[in-house]
Parts: C-alpha cells; structure tokens; sequence
C-alpha cells in the first residue's frame, strides 16, 4: 500500500513540476535557441543534483527511526498543505488556474524585450531564465522525493516514480514540442496535495508514537477524510469564474 | 535574491499561516503526548488529522478572505 502511494505520489509531484520546467525550456528554446536553452537547463540539472545528493544523506545522518518519521511527516505536510490550500483556491474559482501553456507564453513574452546574440556568442538571457525556472521546479522535486523516499523503504518507490515522471515528460517534450493545455494540472495538483498531506499527517502521527487503527491501511481513510474536506472547502468558497483575481 | 525568496516560498509557502499552524500543532501533541500518553496512543492520529484539516481550512479561507477584500 505505502510502496504504490509514494510510487503515484511521487510520479504525479515530479511529473507536474517537471511540466512547468518542460514549458520554460520549450519557450526559451522556441523564442531564443535550443542549445542556450538545454545548457541552461542542463546546469540547473546538475545543481538540483547536487542538492539531491546533499540533502539525502544529511537527513539520514542527523536522524533515524521515530525523529526522522516526524521530520519527513512535518515536510510533507508544508508542501501538501500548501499545494491543497492553492487548489482548494483555484477549484473554487478564487485564484487563476494552474496551466503550464500560460507559463510558457509567459516566459516567451519575458524574452520578446531582450536582443538574441549574433549566432556563435552565448545568449545568457535565454540561459538564466531556463537555468533559473528549471532550478526552482527542480529544487521542488527534490525536496518533495527527498521527503517521500528519507523514510524506512521508501526511497524505491520514490525514485521509480520519479523515474516514470522523468520519461514521461522529456518523451511528451521531444513529441509535442509545446506544452499540452488540455493536462488537467489543477486538479492533479490537488490530488498530489491530498496524498502528501496524508503521507504528512501519517508519519508525523507514527513517529509520536501513534497505534494506528488498521496499520498502513490508515493511510485510506485518512487520505479519504483530507479530500473529502477540500471537496467541501471548494463548495464553500466557490463563486462564478468571472471575478477570479489572477 | 529573487531565487532566495522563491525557494523560501517553496518551502515554507506563500503565507506564514501554514507553517506557524504546522508548528503550533506539533507543539500541541507533544504537551499531549507527555500529558496523557494512553490517550494519545490510541487517538492521536485523528486528533492531529483533525488538526491538519482545520490548519487547512483557516488558510485557505483565510486566503479567500484577502483576496476578496
């Protein structure tokens, strides 16, 4: 149960935040050139790795057992609670949708004021913002695997998700060579939400000494009674799209 | 310094709502826990989801609030 939960949670996390860096480096390769885009996203690579093999063991030699539960749990819930309370916002209409396409027309406009290099001189622009927008998604995913995977046995399940978010986002790059508008991000934003939440509230229990009732089993009905209350919260706060702020 | 204050939102979120509450309910089931340790054993996990749900209604109704005001 747990090991199939952090294999989807994982996959949907990286695989959403990924996106939002696919539309960057799409748009920087698009509007500029490919080879300043895919170095500037390569550097960005090699540093969110960096603090992937930083991070890892630094939280597994500073604490193991029950403290690590709490800290993992306590990190899980900042980053689920924050995706569900942006979700719950943008369901109910209170906030402007999630939408990789807005993000790559964005960056395109971000570039349109800056003069492209005569051919053979570098285009550092066009490199920061695809180094600066892969480095911040990619820290996100880090940190958020880091968490799923620093617990006992779940490091597997954590990097095969990831893995699958990784082929499945470079393979739609490489085929559709501009993001996807019909992906559903809000809502797979929410559903991640619900699942790190739940994996927060678990753990942070488990590691204060908490039996319980039905063992990994909790991780349902826990998960249930978190979307069941985002669902409600949405229904509350919803109001006509019209008068949606951005 | 933007990147600073980006990955410091990543962590931490866009308001300090989310992880003072994470803070305060931590701290709250720890007095619980040394309090009435049989108690907590056995009901501790739907007390803190309680917690957990609440800690995300006040945020995102908190955060409706600010922006329809």
């Amino acid at each position: 149960m747990q090991w199939i939960l952090t294999a989807l949670g994982a996959t949907a996390a990286a695989g959403l935040e990924l996106l939002e860096a696919l539309a960057i480096i799409l748009a920087v390769g698009a509007s500029r050139r490919w080879r300043d885009a895919l170095l500037g996203a390569g550097a960005a690579v090699v540093a969110c790795l960096a603090v992937a093999a930083a991070l890892g063991p630094a939280l597994l030699a500073q604490a193991s057992g029950d403290p690590l539960r709490v800290i993992v749990g306590v990190l899980l819930l900042l980053f689920g609670l924050e995706w569900l309370r942006k979700g719950v916002l943008r369901l109910a209409g209170r906030r402007a949708r999630s939408s990789s396409a807005a993000e790559y027309d964005e960056t395109r406009s971000e570039l349109e004021d800056d003069p492209l290099p005569p051919p053979g001189r570098p285009d550092w622009a066009g490199r920061i913002v695809a180094f600066k927008g892969v480095l911040l998604e990619g820290i996100e995913v880090v940190l958020i695997v880091s968490a799923l995977g620093a617990r006992p046995g779940g490091l597997a399940p954590a990097l095969v998700g990831t893995t699958i978010a990784l082929v499945l986002v470079v393979g739609l790059g490489v085929w559709a060579r501009r993001p996807l508008s019909r992906v559903p991000e809000t809502e797979l934003k929410c559903g991640v939400g619900v699942v790190l939440t739940t994996f927060g509230t678990f753990f942070c229990a488990e590691g204060l000494g908490v039996d319980w009732p039905g063992g990994d089993l909790a991780l349902l009905y826990v998960g249930a009674v978190v979307a069941a209350v985002a669902a409600v919260q949405v229904a509350a706060l919803a109001r006509p799209a019209a008068r949606v702020k951005a | 310094m933007s990147v600073l204050r980006e990955l410091r939102k990543l962590v931490l979120g866009e308001t300090w709502v989310l992880p003072l509450g994470v803070a305060a309910l931590l701290a709250a089931s720890l007095i619980l826990r040394a309090v009435a340790p049989d108690l907590w054993e056995d009901a501790g996990g739907f007390l803190l989801l309680g917690g957990v749900v609440g800690l995300l209604a006040v945020s995102a109704g908190s955060a409706s609030r600010r922006r329809s005001g």
